[in-house]
């Protein structure tokens, strides 16, 4: 990378760089609120059910083709067609994933430990993942990539169908951000105060179903849970109000993002798990914060 | 005086099983019930069927003519929220509020008059889950009090704070009775406090209600006796 100036390779590299900023501008958000419900353990195995959904399509991608149809594109078409591609690859990861909220909702309600289910919900996705790999036409090249977080084959496709996905999850989050914070904090004055909390929680859960597998698709399972997890993390004990939380939040994931960005193009590192890691380097005064308080 | 409030025989319970059953209530202004009762009567059902969070199984709920504040027990609410004392109390706003509309000026005001009437007006800023527990239970009393009600209900507003602070939120409570005609209904274990605070009590026992003057229904010997059977019968 030595030969090349720092502005050719951002002009090469825009758009996972632009994805993975994007990402962290929507994602720690979402995961303050994860957090605040004490479910930061969704951002842990969604996006593994996400990878499992975007891995599936494209194992079933032959048999569909020849079977329901794609637009009337052959499955070597659809392989060097991005668009249809990855819009293949987003519904079966959203599908997965609100699979997987709907598993987690449903087993939480009979009891027992969060963390254990949490695990074995983890275990068996990552599972499917390598399985639905193996049977994956496009080899197991791009499915290794997509978990390791190499995402600097990310292009503007992959980034358009991303930003649009946030962009929804934000506005979303945005609008409803009162109710959803009123719904989680305090469920039965929600209710006395007329508002559908069962139809705010699934709103919550649709919200966090689309982003994680957006970002999935794009960026991998490991930048994304990283950003839902880390960030808010760090920034609770420094928040003093749910809008600061959010905003330190989402400060630290952009700072985070910046960081991960450069340490990548510099030293020529996977960009997903660099962020992941610099999103860390918050934490340590986050615990002295903590302590102090 | 019309009913804020009315039940007619009915039924509350989950899944089908009644808890309570031939429930007959009507709450009027200016009336103060204390809710009370053995553990496991039903209190806490009657409490989530008087606020809509149980639907009836039988029988007729009318709230048409009640705005209800509702202060939970605090120890519902987690303290992993970071959350201010004004936060809390504009979330009694927040009913009448959708989208990214803010608080009006005047809801603004009400919720500063709301946190001097309960005297917090020095912690508005300070964090939520710092307080003591009679300041976070202010808090909540502030909150609902924010939705202009007719009609509060409170769920143990008064347990796990010291004797000042309890007295403090009776007095508190007694005042919005006096002073506003709210009506005012709070489920308590405290007999003694209610006996001083409350005139006629709901008493709650084996899925039946009874509604009597409190000083019958909470007189010494009879609530002895009473727990006294409780406790052979559990024994048994």
């Amino acid at each position: 990378m030595d030969e090349i100036t720092w502005l050719e390779r951002i002009e090469l590299f825009r758009w996972p760089l632009l994805s993975t900023l994007c990402a962290a501008l929507v994602l720690p958000s979402i995961g303050a609120f994860l957090l605040v419900r004490r479910t930061s353990f969704h951002g842990i195995v969604l996006p593994q059910f996400a990878a499992a959904g975007v891995v599936f399509a494209y194992a079933i991608l032959g048999w569909w083709i020849e079977t329901i149809g794609l637009g009337g594109l052959t499955l070597e078409d659809a392989l060097h067609d991005p668009h249809a591609a990855s819009t293949f690859g987003l519904v079966w990861g959203a599908v997965f994933t609100l699979g997987g909220i709907l598993l987690l909702v449903l087993a939480g309600r009979q009891g027992g430990s969060e963390s254990a289910r949490a695990a074995a919900f983890f275990a068996t996705a990552s599972a499917a993942v390598l399985v639905f790999g193996r049977l994956s036409p496009i080899g197991r090249g791009p499915v290794d990539e997509l978990l390791a977080g190499e995402v600097l084959g990310v292009g503007l496709h992959d980034f358009e169908v991303q930003a649009v996905a946030f962009a929804l999850s934000a506005a979303l989050l945005a609008w409803f951000g009162r109710d959803l914070l009123l719904t989680s904090y305090d469920r039965d004055a929600a209710i006395v105060l007329g508002k559908r909390a069962t139809a705010f929680e699934a709103l919550f859960h649709g919200i966090v179903g689309l982003a994680v597998a957006a970002g999935t698709l794009t960026l991998g399972p490991i930048l994304v849970f990283g950003l839902i997890v880390v960030p808010p993390l760090a920034a609770r004990p420094w928040a003093r109000s749910m809008s600061g939380f959010v905003t330190i939040a989402t400060v630290f994931g952009v700072l985070a993002a910046i960081l991960g960005e450069f340490a990548a193009l510099e030293w020529d590192l996977p960009l997903g798990p660099s962020v992941v890691l610099a999103a860390a380097l918050f934490l340590a005064p986050a615990r002295l914060a903590g302590r102090r308080s | 005086m019309t009913d804020l409030l009315r039940i007619a025989n009915a039924s509350f319970g989950y899944a089908g099983r009644a808890v309570i059953s031939h429930v007959d209530l009507a709450v009027r202004a200016g009336e103060f019930l204390g809710i009370v009762g053995p553990n496991g009567g039903g209190k806490t059902t009657l409490f989530r069927g008087l606020l809509g969070l149980v639907p009836p199984l039988e029988g007729r709920v009318d709230r048409g003519g009640a705005r209800i504040g509702y202060v939970p027990q605090r120890e519902t609410l987690d303290p992993i929220f970071p959350l201010r004392v004004e936060d809390v109390v504009r979330m009694g706003a927040y009913g009448s509020l959708s989208g990214l509309r803010l608080l009006t000026s005047e809801q603004r005001r009400a919720a500063e008059h709301a946190m001097e009437r309960v005297g917090l007006s020095a912690h508005a800023r300070a964090g939520f889950a710092g307080l003591s527990g009679g300041q976070r239970q202010r808090a909540l009393l502030a909150r609902a009090l924010l939705g202009s009600p007719n009609v509060l209900l409170l769920d143990e507003p008064t347990s796990g704070v010291d004797r000042g602070a309890q007295r403090r939120i009776l007095d508190l409570l007694v005042e919005l009775n006096a002073r506003d005609g709210l009506a005012v209904l709070l489920v308590s274990h405290q007999i003694p406090l209610l006996r001083e605070a409350v005139r006629e009590v709901l008493w709650v026992a084996d899925g039946r209600i009874q509604r009597g003057s409190a000083t019958e229904l909470l007189a010494p010997e009879r609530l002895d006796r009473l727990y006294a059977a409780g406790a052979a019968a559990e024994d048994g």
